[in-house]
């Protein structure tokens, strides 16, 4: 079957994005800035294409209980940049918010950046939100105290769905202070090396927030370690680093580092997640031209030959470890996915319960939500 | 309908007969959870040996339709291991495994029976520690910690077992075993680990559980400060927070609280005080330095009338003993008590304080607080005498008590779960639609519907055919959301 070139929709609030779920008909696509529209499995040729781009803005932000609502629309940048004013963030810094990406759809995509070490993901930082499914049904879930446990978190269910179960609609953040002093001690070294130092940073109460290697090309990169603090106590504790390390400070190397995750037009970028005293070496045996590699949360990025692609699941899923390819070469055509989950007919159970007609991101989890696996 | 001669057969089989408690005195033993209020006596009791005999038990369930109820140590404080009429229990206490404690990755592989503290007891000897720390740690067993999302007082900066543990074998409902979740945070496709933390023992049973260890804090600063207010108190923890500070845990205990406290354990909390706050700042001692000179500071502001700071480990045990003590204790100024747990946000928990006052007064009926003040995660303790009569007027009040947070733009519960006690409540914090996508989940894990039915969600048996009204949530009254 031929299709003709899907409507886009664009709606501007809550009611109408409902409204647009219900009055289409067939498969639906959604999208935010687009700045992951190439990650996971391709979006099969949908009917109708929601742009939630219309959807921006904070809902209500409450300094004092350090939590804000938002449109999942809104940037996160420009969320961050609303709240500097006043000394508060969301604890999250995945590569591509620099480049404008949504709040949903840093969500959908389950991003992450290297504050995971400290603060985990949006998936530890979101305590509500609003979601639309196929049917066109309004579900909240959460809600605005940091603290909760009533009911299930379907939250969840969204982190990591790439559109495939519900349309994000409203997101609730905990927020946490801006730190009053930050500094970042680089050393250039191998993988292996970067390893062993972080090795050592680990069995010492340091608490970093960030410790992160990185390269551009060259079997040598750059171990990054950040920390962060008050102005009078973090001078002696960046000290106390550097007496281990022996490094330079140089704090603008972490546009280096998200330059190196998002890699290049053209590159297949390919993201792992393993234990961390298996990753330098998992990432070591592949043959990447850039890799950023986060030595504590055990979450890494290479980029890779495209033909490099299959193997390299392969070698990921042997280590233990999972794999999605985000960016990859025009007309790329190999797995996106590693082998499924063992849970991979509950997920097919959850999809079919949410998404009976199979209209969401036909195609972005493929080829594991098969809608008819004969 | 009770249980049958072939699912009997077929359980025994499962578990082998010798793990299979029929006789009625046996079996009353596990007719209620920490929520004694409500009781039912389990057709049966099984207790597998090992997670293997688990999974067969589930799956003789779900042959013969068999509800199960999965329990650790019975600890829990909102019915969610209370028993199902016509079912059985599986009770995980003799899956009690340490399977692995890896220091180099900082995690640890244990089975559902292994108690809190014991996770961090195997973990201690690299210098690292299991982080949440509900208040019934020695004797909670992690797998009760997972079914309820379990917080503490330390969950302020540390998060919830949700944000600690990495990775689960679950028995599903039909009895299949998968892993959910894996090796690191970077997981394919939709949380499902996410959903089943915190899901009440209603979409399958964990029979091994890893979770993140974190290094032990450099440094611990305790201090114990009295205030002449509620209010006073309160504004401290707002200050504290718009300094910036994290604080590792700030609690809270009114007059009541402090009196029954110290009646049961004598930690040296002031008598008659109107307020007491617990900070407790960790991690790296320089940082510790400056942050707790601020508290200390923002404490003299606001007229505190004592301040004590715990000079040796000894010391701010025995301030935590009184804090974590102040539950039992007050069956010490009191016969009978209710626990609620609601949540508001913190910048209205002064004034909810004064509210729950005054609903106290009007019922006749006395109301100790104490509670974790960082995130605004309420524990009135209603005191009443049952032999006097007070049982529904207490009942009543404790309910409008949770009905009155989320009343505040909060939350029903923060820590102790749902399950049988609040049920009922569910429609004031969220509408039909929302339950009934809650209820769509359960059901692609359990279609059958055999897995600890009756809790979380309100039922028609639990809660009659309207299970309670619907009342807009504040949210919605101020317009800042909409029902659609």
């Amino acid at each position: 079957m031929t299709r003709a070139t899907p409507t886009t929709v664009r709606p501007a609030d809550l009611g109408a994005l409902r409204d647009a779920v219900l009055d289409s008909a067939g498969t639906l696509g959604v999208t935010g800035a687009g700045t992951a529209a190439a990650w996971g499995g391709t979006l099969a040729p949908v009917d109708t294409v929601i742009d939630v781009g219309g959807l921006t803005g904070i809902i209500t932000h409450n300094p004092g209980d350090m939590t804000v609502s938002v449109h999942a629309g809104t940037p996160l940048r420009e969320l961050q940049s609303a709240l500097a004013d006043h000394g508060q963030q969301v604890s999250f810094d995945a590569a591509r918010v620099d480049v404008g990406a949504t709040v949903g759809g840093l969500v959908a995509t389950a991003d992450g950046g290297p504050a995971a070490l400290v603060h985990g993901t949006l998936r530890d930082l979101v305590i509500g939100m609003t979601i639309v499914l196929a049917d066109g049904t309004v579900a909240r879930t959460g809600g605005h105290v940091i603290k909760n446990v009533t009911g299930y978190d379907l939250a969840k269910l969204m982190h990591g769905s790439y559109g495939t179960l519900g349309v994000v609609a409203e997101v609730v953040l905990r927020l946490h202070p801006v730190p009053k002093a930050t500094a970042t001690l680089a050393v250039d070294c191998t993988l292996d090396d970067a390893a062993a130092h972080a090795g050592r940073i680990f069995d010492r109460p340091l608490d970093p927030a960030a410790v992160e290697w990185y390269s551009t090309g060259s079997a040598s990169g750059t171990l990054l370690v950040r920390m962060e603090g008050t102005v009078d106590a973090l001078p002696r504790r960046v000290e106390r680093l550097h007496s281990i390390l022996g490094a330079a400070a140089d704090s603008g190397a972490w546009d280096a580092h998200a330059a190196a995750v998002r890699g290049a037009p053209g590159q297949a970028v390919l993201r792992i997640g393993a234990r961390p005293s298996r990753l330098a070496a998992l990432v070591g045996s592949l043959p990447c031209a850039t890799a950023a590699v986060g030595l504590g949360t055990g979450v890494a990025t290479v980029a890779l030959p495209a033909d490099a692609v299959a193997d390299a699941h392969a070698a990921v899923h042997a280590a233990g470890g999972t794999s999605v390819l985000r960016d990859r070469p025009d007309g790329f055509t190999g797995p996106a996915w590693g082998p499924p989950p063992s849970a991979i007919a509950l997920l097919r159970s959850v999809k079919r319960t949410l998404d009976p007609d199979g209209r969401l991101g036909p195609g972005r989890l493929a080829p594991w939500l098969q809608e008819d696996p004969r | 309908m009770a249980l049958d001669d072939a699912a009997r057969a077929a359980l025994a089989r499962a578990v082998g007969t010798e793990n299979v408690i029929d006789d009625p005195v046996g079996r009353r033993a596990y007719e209620c959870d920490g929520l004694t209020g409500f009781r039912v006596v389990p057709d049966l009791v099984v207790l597998p040996r090992d997670a293997a005999a688990v999974a067969a038990a589930v799956r003789a369930c779900a042959a013969h339709h068999v509800p199960f109820v999965a329990r650790g140590a019975g600890t829990g404080l909102s019915g969610g291991a209370l028993p199902v009429a016509d079912g059985i229990v599986v009770s995980l206490a003799r899956l009690k495994a340490v399977l692995d404690v890896d220091p180099v990755d900082r995690r640890a592989t244990v089975r559902p029976g292994v108690t809190n503290l014991e996770i961090t007891a195997a973990a201690a000897p690299h210098g690292l520690y299991y982080a949440p720390d509900p208040s019934s740690q020695q004797v909670c067993t992690i797998g009760g910690n997972v079914a309820e999302n379990s917080g503490g007082a330390h969950c302020l900066k540390y998060g919830f077992t949700s944000n600690h543990v990495l990775a689960m074998e679950v028995v599903l409902p039909d009895g299949t075993v998968v892993t959910l979740g894996g090796d690191s945070a970077e997981q394919s496709g939709p949380d499902l680990r996410g959903v089943f933390l915190g899901s009440e023992g209603t979409l399958g049973i964990a029979t091994s559980i890893t979770v993140r260890l974190l290094r032990v804090p450099e440094t611990v600063r305790t201090l114990l400060a009295d205030f002449p207010s509620v209010e006073a108190a309160s504004d401290v923890v707002s200050d504290i927070v718009a300094a910036g500070i994290v604080p590792a845990a700030v609690e809270m205990m009114d007059t009541l609280a402090i009196e029954a406290a110290e009646e049961a354990v004598h930690a040296g909390y002031t008598v008659g005080v109107p307020a007491a706050l617990v900070v407790e700042l960790d991690g790296p001692v320089e940082e510790c330095d400056v942050q707790f000179a601020q508290v200390k500071e923002i404490c003299d502001r606001h007229g505190c009338t004592r301040l004590h700071i715990a000079g040796s480990v000894d010391e701010r045990a025995a301030i935590w003993r009184g804090r974590k003590a102040a539950f039992a204790a007050v069956g010490r100024i009191s016969p009978d008590y209710f626990v609620q747990d609601g949540v508001v946000p913190r910048t209205r928990l002064a004034e909810t304080l004064t509210r729950i006052r005054a609903m106290g007064e009007e019922a006749g009926l006395r109301v100790a607080n104490v509670f974790h003040a960082g995130d605004g995660n309420l524990h009135p303790l209603v005191l009443y005498s049952a032999a006097a009569g007070e049982t529904d007027r207490a009942e009543a009040l404790s309910s409008g008590i949770a009905e009155l947070c989320v009343e505040m733009g909060g939350a029903l519960s923060g820590e102790h779960g749902i399950g049988t006690d609040k049920a009922c409540s569910m429609p004031t914090m969220f509408g039909e639609v929302d339950l009934a996508t809650m209820d769509r989940v359960r059901r692609a894990f359990d279609p059958d519907g055999i897995c600890n039915p009756g809790k979380v969600l309100p039922t028609p048996r639990l809660c009659g055919e309207r299970p309670g009204r619907y009342r807009p949530h504040p949210l919605e009254e101020s317009g800042l959301i909409e029902r659609l």
